[in-house]
Formats: structure tokens, C-alpha cells, sequence
């Protein structure tokens, strides 16, 4: 077992690059703040004590809800990929478990060495941190650094066992039902999302929701100013994230109301049935693209209300729009990661069915624009999608700030966001069509 | 378009080669073979015969190394890219082993598709007679993953006769299918070229295939070694037992 998933690993080295660098990525981040809340527990004062142990705990906390989803989303797709061969293997007399166990094994060497790496950066990374917030005046000068291995062990096996979960829902999944269904093109059977996947989407949605009304009708109307910025700054995220667990459900819907504007033509036509009829393969680069677009909008348009409005007059706000850009920024910048990670692994399993199209007479540029506008519709419904979600923070707050249902300010920032992250995706598609080779052989 | 004396596709003297200078294997060595308009070919052989690279070849898929392929009489050997994908999607249908529907679009859709891929509109009437020429008139709107085998093999005849091709090409179109189904598909194949008057050529290695054909032409490691009219399954079996025979006849 153990030498079929090293051979298994060294055949698919970009779909585990691709987890590699999510690992590694998460492990950093949240291994650096880790040491900060570490810190935390040395001697200083409690205002010194709060700030580096709620900057460590909430970015930290976030950090590795983040890692989940997006370790879960790589290895969905990329075990998805495999359903043939995992059927062949199970043809061949493999049983459920010993599947299982090879994905569990494959993900477990991936996750300990990316997390080892991760944990070896995070520590001079806490450190600089550290000195930024020092010299930022948020923490004293006295106080020294405390980030020890201890942190980054705790890290390491949050982000192992975060993986190694992820790798137990996707390899349930790929081993539930008949072997032979695998192999006859099981990528082609309509995949139908489970009951938990949807109430955990529909949730998230209604929290959010739930937290507006409760902003605009209780906590804006108390006398502490933070009050509403509890009850929605977290809120885009939520539902962002809701709206992507969602995101195969999501995109058939989104792209049958583009239809209309989609350009006529071959490439048009392929690219609107794919997305429809396939939505859970794109359904993962679209997560990444909603979250993005909802967490970089709703947060900054958070920190935006609250600068216009009572932010200037108060001490601590300094502090609190540190910790929300520290979020959004590490938000997006996971977003981004895996829309190219979505996209390196979704690219890998589509040649066979692009090297089809070519048999039967595509041109090279005709399939470069089927990819493109399949990329496109993808976009625009991710990143409509994740400005409805923005709206659940951006609403609440600032009809709680008095700015009414739309901010006084910052209204260039949602189309900004939303063409950084359509260009991210399409970019990230071109790049998968531009190593393609020539059609190999009929049979 | 039925007359005999036109020719549909082509190979004349064509040699492959892979691998460098000093690891050079021959796929196919001065290979000639002339196909009439409606006619029914098999092309059979061992593995690693050269069958695939042949009909690789008339696809515009491989290169010949020397040689020519010409498809209703026009030399395809110097096209581009485009100029070959276009000649796939409007001269030429494909049938193959593993059925190679797209699996998104409807089985309607997927007839239609080489006509969308070459820029033209898709005429409805034409699908619909077309799956019902195959037997799945009924049958349009399902995808492919809801069809049998059999039923997806007919749905990629219908696909390959969609532009009225000079040349249906196909790649062991029974292969992945049973004896009965195989029978029936083999009875289209028939019935495309002698009702429709379509040209097909077929590469397989079953005897009682290639029985279906007009004619049956032999490979032996990438020559051609010898050629069979109305064909028996008993004939063509007898053949395959000594194409050693046949090779050192024909390099003699």
C-alpha cells in the first residue's frame, strides 16, 4: 500500500503540488500567529496580553478554518479525478478500506512534509510579525519574543489533522457505490450534492442573514460602537463560504441566467452545457472566487464605515482595522492560491475530453476559447455571487453606522475586487491550455 | 455521390517513423491503399501492426514521415493544424472503441456537434433522422451516461455521418460491446454504406468483424501483406493464422 501511494504521488505531481502549497501556505500563517498568541503568555501587561492573543487566536482561528476548506475542496477535485483509476483498483480486488487507506496515506506524507516546511518558515515569520507590531506601537517595546516549538508543533498537528479529515470526506465519497459504476465514466454521471453539504451552505446563509437583522435591529443601537461590527463583520465571510459549499448548485443556476449574453458560437454553446451539466468540476474553482470577492469586499467596506464614521475619535481602532485588513488580506490570498490550484487539478483531468473535441475536428483556438469562456461564466457568477455575500456585512453595517443602505464611500473597491478575481480566474485557465500538445492517436 | 469510380480517401506510399536517428521504429513502411466512394474496408492485423497509426494518418492525426494521404482527391499532408481540424469536422466522421461521447451534452446534442465545432448551423431535422436511422429516435435529450453501450456506439455512428463524410473512420468499433450488440452495429456500419452510400474503414482484429467488410486489407509489422475480397469469417480467420507466410511473400 505504501509503495502504491509514493508511485501514486510521484505520477501526480501537480495535483499534489497543488495540496503541497495550500499546506504549506496555511502552516505558515497560521504557525506565525500561533507564536504571537504564544507570546501572549509571557510577562507584560494585559493590554499587551489581549492584543497579541486575540490578533494569534481569531487570525490564527480563521487561518485554519480557511486551510479546511481549501485542503478539502484540492483533494476533492483531485480524488475526483482519479474516480477511474480508483475504480480500476477496486475492479482489481481493492476493498473500500485499503482505498481509503491510500488516500489517507497519500495525504498524510503530503500533509507532514508541507507542514514541516510551513512550521520551519512560520518561526522567523511570528518574529517579524512580531517586530512589525512592536514597532507599530501595538505592542511595548519591553516585551520580548516567546514563540517557541511548542506553538509550531500545535500547528503542525492542527494542519495534519485538518488535512487528514479533509482526506477521510473525500475518500468516503470516492468509495461509497459499485466499482463498475467508477469505471464506466463515473465523471460524467450527474453528481448530486450531499444532504450535509447543503445544510451546512444553507446555515451559514441564514447566520448571516440572522446577523443582519440582528445588527440593524439590536447591537446598532448600543451605545458600544463595536457592538454592530461584531454581529457583521464576519458575516461576508460566513456566507461567502456558505455560498461556496454551495458552489455546484451556484454555478448550473448562475450560468443558465447568462445564457443570454453568452457570445453565440460553438465555443459559447460548449462552454454554457459544461457549466450546467458538469457544475462540480468548475463548482471548485467557483468557491474559491466567491469567497474571495465576498471576504475582500464586506471586510474593507467594513474597515472603510468604520474609519468614515467613529474610527478617527477611538483608541482602540487602530488595533481593530489591523486585525480585519490581517484577515482579509490572508483571506485573499488563500482565495487566490486556490483558484490556481482548482484550476492546475480541474485542467489535468479535462485532457481527455478537450483531446476528443480535437479528434473530432476543434480547432486548437476553438478549445482555448471553450476553456476561456467556461472560465469567464465561471467569474462572473463567482464574483456576483460573492458581492450578494459581501452585502450581508457591508448592509447591516452600515445602515448601523447611520451611511444608510449604501456606504458614503469606497463604492470603487466591489468592481476593483471583482475584476482581480475574474482576471485571477481566467488567467488561471489560459495557463492550463498553454502547455496543451497535439491530439495523441484514435484509440 | 455513389458512383464507384471516385475515390474517397487516399494512402499512397506512406512510411511512419518514431524515436531519434539511432532508436528509429517503423510504424508503417510504403503503405498504398485506395478506398472507393461507398465502399466497406477492414483493415486488420496483430498488435502493432501500424492499424492505429494508419487510421491515424488518414485522420490527420500523424504525419506520415514519406507518403501522401489524400482525401477526395486533395493531398492533406502539408495542412496545418486548422486546415486538419477542419477536414475533421466536416469531411471526415469518427467512430471509436471507448464510444468518445462528450459527456455533458445530450445525445441530440453530441450528433450535432461536429457541425457546431466546424462554424455551421445545426440542422434539427437532419439529428433527428439521423438517431432515427440509428434506432434511438426517442433518445435525443438523454445524456450519454443514461444510454448502454450499444445505444452509445449508435449515437456516435449517427455523430460520424452527421456532415455527409467523405470517409468514416473506425477504430474497433465493436471492441467494448458484446456479440449481439456487436452484430447490430456492424449492420449499421453495412447499412451506412450500402443504403447511404457512405465510405467506412474499419480497423479491428476480429475475424466475424471484418467478415461485415467488403474487403479486408492485412498489416503485418507496418507493410501490407496481402488483401481479401468478400470476405468469410473462416477465410479471413485461415488468413490470420499465416500472415508469417503472407510477410515473407510479399517482401520476396
Amino acid at each position: 500500500m505504501i509503495e502504491l501511494a509514493r508511485a501514486s504521488i510521484r505520477r501526480r505531481t501537480v495535483t499534489f503540488a497543488a495540496t503541497f502549497l495550500s499546506l504549506l501556505l496555511g502552516t505558515t500563517l497560521i504557525g506565525s500567529f500561533a507564536t504571537l498568541a504564544e507570546t501572549s503568555f509571557g510577562e507584560m501587561s494585559s493590554a499587551d496580553t489581549d492584543t497579541l492573543r486575540i490578533i494569534g487566536m481569531i487570525v490564527g482561528g480563521w487561518g485554519a478554518l480557511i486551510v479546511l476548506f481549501s485542503v478539502a475542496s484540492t483533494l476533492t477535485v483531485s480524488v475526483g479525478q482519479r474516480a477511474e483509476e480508483i475504480g480500476l483498483l477496486r475492479v482489481v480486488g481493492a476493498t473500500p478500506g485499503q482505498v481509503r487507506r491510500l488516500i489517507h496515506l497519500e495525504t498524510a506524507a503530503v500533509a507532514v512534509v508541507a507542514a514541516g516546511f510551513g512550521a520551519a518558515l512560520a518561526g522567523p515569520g511570528g518574529r517579524g510579525l512580531f517586530h512589525l507590531l512592536r514597532r507599530g506601537g501595538m505592542v511595548d517595546d519591553a516585551v520580548p519574543f516567546g514563540g517557541t516549538a511548542l506553538a509550531l508543533a500545535a500547528t503542525v498537528l492542527v494542519v495534519v489533522l485538518t488535512a487528514l479529515l479533509a482526506a477521510a470526506i473525500t475518500a468516503r465519497r470516492a468509495t461509497s457505490g459499485s466499482p463498475l459504476l467508477a469505471v464506466h465514466d463515473e465523471r460524467s454521471a450527474a453528481r448530486r450534492m450531499r444532504w450535509w453539504r447543503i445544510a451546512i451552505g444553507l446555515a451559514l446563509v441564514g447566520y448571516g442573514l440572522i446577523m443582519a437583522v440582528i445588527t440593524i435591529t439590536v447591537t446598532g443601537r448600543s451605545d458600544n460602537p463595536y457592538a454592530a461590527m461584531a454581529t457583521s463583520g464576519s458575516s461576508s465571510i460566513l456566507v461567502g463560504i456558505g455560498l461556496a459549499t454551495l458552489s455546484p448548485a451556484v454555478l448550473h443556476h448562475g450560468t443558465r441566467l447568462l445564457r443570454p449574453i453568452v457570445p453565440r458560437g460553438a465555443a459559447g454553446w460548449l462552454a454554457v452545457h459544461h457549466n450546467t451539466r458538469r457544475p462540480h468540476l468548475l463548482g471548485g474553482v467557483l468557491a474559491p472566487v466567491i469567497v474571495l470577492t465576498s471576504a475582500a469586499v464586506g471586510t474593507l467596506m467594513l474597515v472603510g464605515i468604520d474609519h468614515r464614521t467613529v474610527g478617527q475619535s477611538l483608541p482602540q481602532a487602530a488595533k481593530i482595522n489591523l486585525i480585519n485588513n490581517l484577515i482579509a488580506a490572508m483571506i485573499c490570498l488563500f482565495a487566490a492560491v486556490m483558484v490556481l490550484n482548482a484550476y492546475a487539478a480541474v485542467g489535468a483531468g479535462r485532457r481527455p475530453e478537450l483531446d476528443r473535441l480535437r479528434l473530432l475536428g476543434a480547432t486548437p483556438i476553438l478549445l482555448q476559447a471553450v476553456v476561456a469562456q467556461e472560465a469567464m461564466l465561471t467569474a462572473v457568477v463567482g464574483t456576483t455571487t460573492g458581492l450578494l455575500a459581501s452585502l450581508s456585512t457591508t448592509i447591516p453595517f452600515s445602515v448601523a453606522r447611520h451611511e444608510g443602505l449604501v456606504p458614503d464611500g469606497q463604492l470603487w473597491l466591489p468592481p476593483l475586487v471583482m475584476i482581480g478575481a475574474a482576471g485571477l480566474t481566467l488567467a488561471a485557465a489560459l495557463r492550463t491550455t498553454r502547455h496543451r500538445r497535439t491530439a495523441q492517436g484514435a484509440g | 455521390m455513389t458512383s464507384t469510380d471516385t475515390l474517397a480517401l487516399e494512402i499512397r506510399q506512406v512510411s511512419v517513423a518514431f524515436g531519434g536517428a539511432r532508436t528509429r521504429v517503423a510504424a508503417l513502411t510504403e503503405v498504398d491503399l485506395t478506398l472507393r466512394t461507398g465502399t466497406f474496408t477492414a483493415v486488420m492485423g496483430p498488435s502493432g501492426s501500424g492499424k492505429s497509426t494508419l487510421l491515424n494518418c488518414a485522420a490527420g492525426l500523424q504525419r506520415p514521415t514519406s507518403g501522401q494521404v489524400l482525401v477526395e482527391g486533395q493531398d492533406i499532408t502539408g495542412w496545418d493544424e486548422r486546415r486538419l481540424a477542419r477536414l475533421r469536422s466536416q469531411r471526415l466522421g469518427f467512430v471509436f472503441q471507448s464510444f468518445h461521447l462528450i459527456p455533458y451534452l445530450t445525445a441530440a446534442q453530441n450528433v450535432g456537434l461536429p457541425r457546431r465545432l466546424a462554424g455551421r448551423a445545426v440542422d434539427d431535422a437532419k439529428v433527428a433522422q439521423l438517431l432515427d436511422a440509428v434506432g434511438l429516435g426517442d433518445r435525443g435529450g438523454q445524456l450519454p451516461s443514461t444510454l448502454s453501450g450499444g445505444q452509445q456506439q449508435r449515437i456516435a455512428i449517427a455523430r460520424a455521418l452527421v456532415n455527409d463524410p467523405a470517409v468514416v473512420l473506425a477504430d474497433e468499433p465493436t471492441g467494448a460491446l458484446d456479440s449481439r450488440t456487436a452484430h447490430d452495429i456492424l449492420a449499421l456500419l453495412r447499412r451506412c454504406v450500402d443504403d447511404l452510400g457512405r465510405t467506412v474503414v474499419m480497423v479491428t482484429h476480429d475475424p466475424r468483424t471484418a467478415a461485415f467488410a467488403d474487403s479486408v486489407v492485412f498489416l503485418v509489422d507496418g507493410r501490407v501483406a496481402g488483401q481479401m475480397h468478400q470476405p468469410s469469417p473462416e477465410a479471413v480467420a485461415g488468413q490470420l493464422a499465416h500472415l508469417d507466410e503472407l510477410t515473407v511473400a510479399g517482401a520476396a
